[in-house]
């Protein structure tokens, strides 16, 4: 297999599938890491934890050699993200894309037309120029590896599920497909235990924070994060004159995330969250959100009242996204969990 | 809700009196709307009074009412009837008047976090207390932030009205515009099923020559504005950028437009300047502190420094084509620095640093705004730069509670001594 550039991105929304298909290894930059404090130089305090991490991150110089980075514009953090490292690391290539809040025929083209701008960038930075039949390869790969993961998650513990999912949004798609088929070759469906809970909110991508839950108890039954079940999801691409389109209707159809709105059904995010957990069985749900992220914060007590609706009880812990944020919120967890058992 | 009805029913009457006594004193010139005979001042009142005229219609029943996002053209709903506002009027309106903490209180009682915007806070505060005129339908608008936009999606379940949500797209190039004006096209569409009134294409367009007409008298307040010394007062400026959209397309709008420019020309003729104290001019980045502080009163007569301009209150945008006017709505929206990325911010503040010639700038940094102050430190730099310091207060710009006047005289002190060594150096 031969080493294909890396293109860096920060968004689940980020059409992957695209940057694989110009001949790049898509290559998701985490929060996650030690380099030092330094976001707060350039963006106020009160911004996203997920992206102060990571210009911390580009500040710091701690990333792999990259071709590029795309951001999306999905939120307000996000959009000063892409500012600041601008202002960080002026020598990058930096591309933000502009991301429809609804999923209507006119979102669809105009992210439709925002693809092909990618598109069009990522050949300048050296990628392949026409892409029609290689776009939709690279989905198959993609919609291989969503399925994939989700056949993981039947099979194999919460730890190892996070391991390859890192792995999955950082390697090239061929080698992730190699390895979870030999993982899934080798599991049967897995045995579990503890009480059944519904985890959703941004990003947590920490496995071992997955393990604290089970430490606590608790049984994730069904996830919606964005670094979980919502980073990869099958795209269904199957004409190669129309890909672009086909992908930026695909990108808007993606599991809802707080950034999302449908007229139609206003807060859809509270009862699309009830009747998953409902579905998974859980008993209680636990909300992971990042500090400050307004997208959640602002949804939070219409998710919380559609859930009382079900006789769901919800717990919501806001943090960083790390496991000492995470830890730090143990015994809420732990009471959380145990009041759900009784 | 009768109860706000009252308020600003009593705030139009009271406001309409002094108007009155200040005429009855002076003798109104004939003819003249914003003048009056003995060089009395009006403007401010004026502003206050449509800003009590707009809530008694939001709050008088039976009335057409739509609760939006800050970037929708409101001239087109002027135009079709309905009476609409931005939500982070109610914020601000509660602030102002002294209100706001039981309002905040009831809202985090209900699960609204301490760290989102208070504005926003507010807004839901107000909802969950019957605060707030039950819309017709709401539209959201994606420009200048994410919180605003959630804040009308929950006002929509809340109240179970029709939602519309507009994606301001954050590039401006001819696709950008021509997808925008697709969006206030369908946006238009909405309000004509929603409120039974049916977009009259002839009163779109004389509402469209009232917005070029009140655009023209802005542009020409803000350059009456930049003279040295400014003939605006301390408050004359706060929050008239963001209020001045709701009355676009109306009469009103060209009214209180003029009645400003003629104040300020007046002054200006007459060597009659906005303050007594000017020695340091400064500009404004985003909001103000909406509720009641010492802080500006302090700057000017303590410390000799005078706000002349403010960010929001810049024109930005071209006349509209009142055959065509939707591409011109689109464009509006997209010329706000606000709304784009920081590198086009700091060009549009450069260019007011030069325009106004100030010596420093003040940013509120308001807690809870991803948008505006997550940018702090990417302006403080840039500015520096330009040889335009920053001062960045740490501030709640609704939420009184937090306030710490001590504090912030401290660092404005110090801000204004560094500004004079500068100066005199």
């Amino acid at each position: 297999m031969s080493v294909r550039p890396k293109i860096g991105y920060a968004c689940a929304y980020t059409p992957v599938a695209l940057l694989h298909a110009a001949g790049f290894d898509p290559h998701r930059v985490l929060p996650i890491g030690e380099a030092p404090d330094q976001a707060g130089a350039l963006l106020h305090d009160n911004l996203c934890p997920q992206v102060k991490r990571l210009l911390d991150r580009a500040m710091a110089g701690d990333l792999p050699p990259m071709a590029g980075m795309v951001f999306m514009n999905s939120c307000d953090a996000m959009r000063r993200l892409a500012d600041a490292w601008r202002v960080a690391r002026p020598a990058d290539r930096l591309a933000l894309i502009d991301l429809p809040t609804d999923s209507g025929p006119a979102a669809r083209r105009y992210l439709g037309g925002e693809l092909a701008r990618l598109a069009q960038l990522l050949a300048d930075w050296g990628g392949r120029a026409h892409l029609g039949q290689a776009l939709l390869d690279s989905a198959r790969l993609h919609d291989e590896l969503a399925r994939a993961l989700a056949e993981l998650d039947r099979r194999a513990d919460p730890v190892t599920c996070q391991q390859e999912r890192l792995r999955s949004v950082s390697q090239p798609f061929e080698r992730s497909l190699e390895r979870l088929g030999d993982l899934l070759r080798e599991r049967a469906e897995r045995s579990v235990s503890g009480v059944p809970i519904f985890l959703f909110g941004n990003v947590l991508p920490d496995p071992q924070a997955l393990e604290l839950f089970a430490r606590c108890g608790a049984h994730i039954a069904g996830d919606d994060l964005c670094t979980g079940a919502r980073q990869l999801t099958p795209l269904g691409l199957d004409d190669p004159s129309v890909a672009l389109d086909q992908l930026a209707q695909a990108l808007l159809d993606r599991p809802a995330c707080a950034r999302t709105m449908r007229c139609d059904a206003p807060l859809v995010l509270a009862d699309e969250l009830r009747e998953r957990a409902l579905a998974c069985g859980a008993r209680g749900v636990v909300a992971h959100v990042m500090k400050f992220c307004d997208p959640y914060l602002a949804r939070l007590p219409g998710v919380r009242s559609a859930l009382r609706e079900a006789d769901l009880p919800l717990l919501v812990l806001e943090g960083d996204g790390s496991l000492r944020s995470l830890g730090q919120q143990r015994t809420r967890l732990e009471a959380f969990v145990e009041m759900l058992g009784t | 809700m009768s109860a706000m009805l009252s308020y600003f029913q009593q705030l139009e009457a009271g406001l309409q009196a002094r108007l009155a006594e200040q005429r009855a004193v002076g003798g109104e010139r004939a003819g003249e709307e914003g003048g009056e005979a003995d060089g009395s001042i009006v403007a401010r009142k004026r502003f206050a009074l449509e800003s009590a005229r707009l809530g008694v219609k939001l709050y008088t029943p039976g009335e057409r009412v739509a609760w939006c996002g800050l970037m929708v053209p409101f001239d087109l709903l002027n135009a079709m009837g309905v009476n609409s506002c931005f939500v982070e009027f109610v914020g601000a309106m509660l602030a102002s008047s002294g209100t706001v903490e039981p309002i905040l209180q009831q809202a985090e009682q209900g699960g609204f976090a301490t760290d989102s915007c208070s504005y926003h806070r507010a807004v839901c505060g107000a909802a969950a207390q019957g605060l707030m005129p039950v819309p017709d339908f709401l539209v959201a608008t994606s420009c200048p932030c994410s919180g605003g936009q959630a804040v009308i999606e929950h006002l929509a379940r809340l109240y179970d009205k029709p939602l519309f949500a507009i994606h301001v797209p954050q590039r401006q190039d001819e696709r950008a515009v021509a997808y925008l004006a697709d969006q206030y096209r369908a946006m238009a569409a909405f309000v004509s099923e929603h409120s039974g009134q049916q977009l009259d294409m002839a009163r779109l367009a004389r509402a469209v020559e009232l917005t070029n007409q009140a655009r023209e008298l802005w542009v020409q307040v803000n350059q009456l504005a930049a003279a040295v010394p400014t003939p605006a007062r301390r408050r004359d400026l706060v929050n008239l950028g963001v209020v001045i959209s709701l009355y676009m397309g109306s009469e009103t709008g060209v009214s209180l437009a003029r009645c400003y420019r003629d104040e300020f020309a007046r002054k200006l003729a007459a060597g009659q300047a906005g303050s007594a104290h000017e020695k340091l001019r400064l500009l404004w980045l985003q909001n103000r502190i909406q509720f009641k502080t010492p802080l500006e009163l302090m700057l000017e007569e303590e410390l000799g420094a005078v706000v002349v301009a403010d960010e929001l209150n810049e024109i930005t945008w071209q006349p509209i084509d009142p055959d065509d006017p939707f591409p011109g709505f689109a464009r509006r929206t997209l010329s706000v620095p606000l709304g784009r990325g920081v590198e086009q911010r700091i060009a549009h503040l450069r260019g007011m640093a030069r325009k106004y010639g100030v010596h420093g700038a003040v940013n509120p940094c308001h807690w809870g705004c991803r948008q505006g102050s997550g940018a702090r430190g990417l302006l403080e730099r840039a500015l520096k730069k330009e040889g335009v310091p920053v001062l960045n207060l740490e501030v709640d710009c609704v939420d009184p509670r937090q306030f710490a006047p001590g504090q912030l005289r401290t660092r404005m002190e110090a801000f204004v001594e560094m500004l004079q060594q500068a100066r005199a150096s």
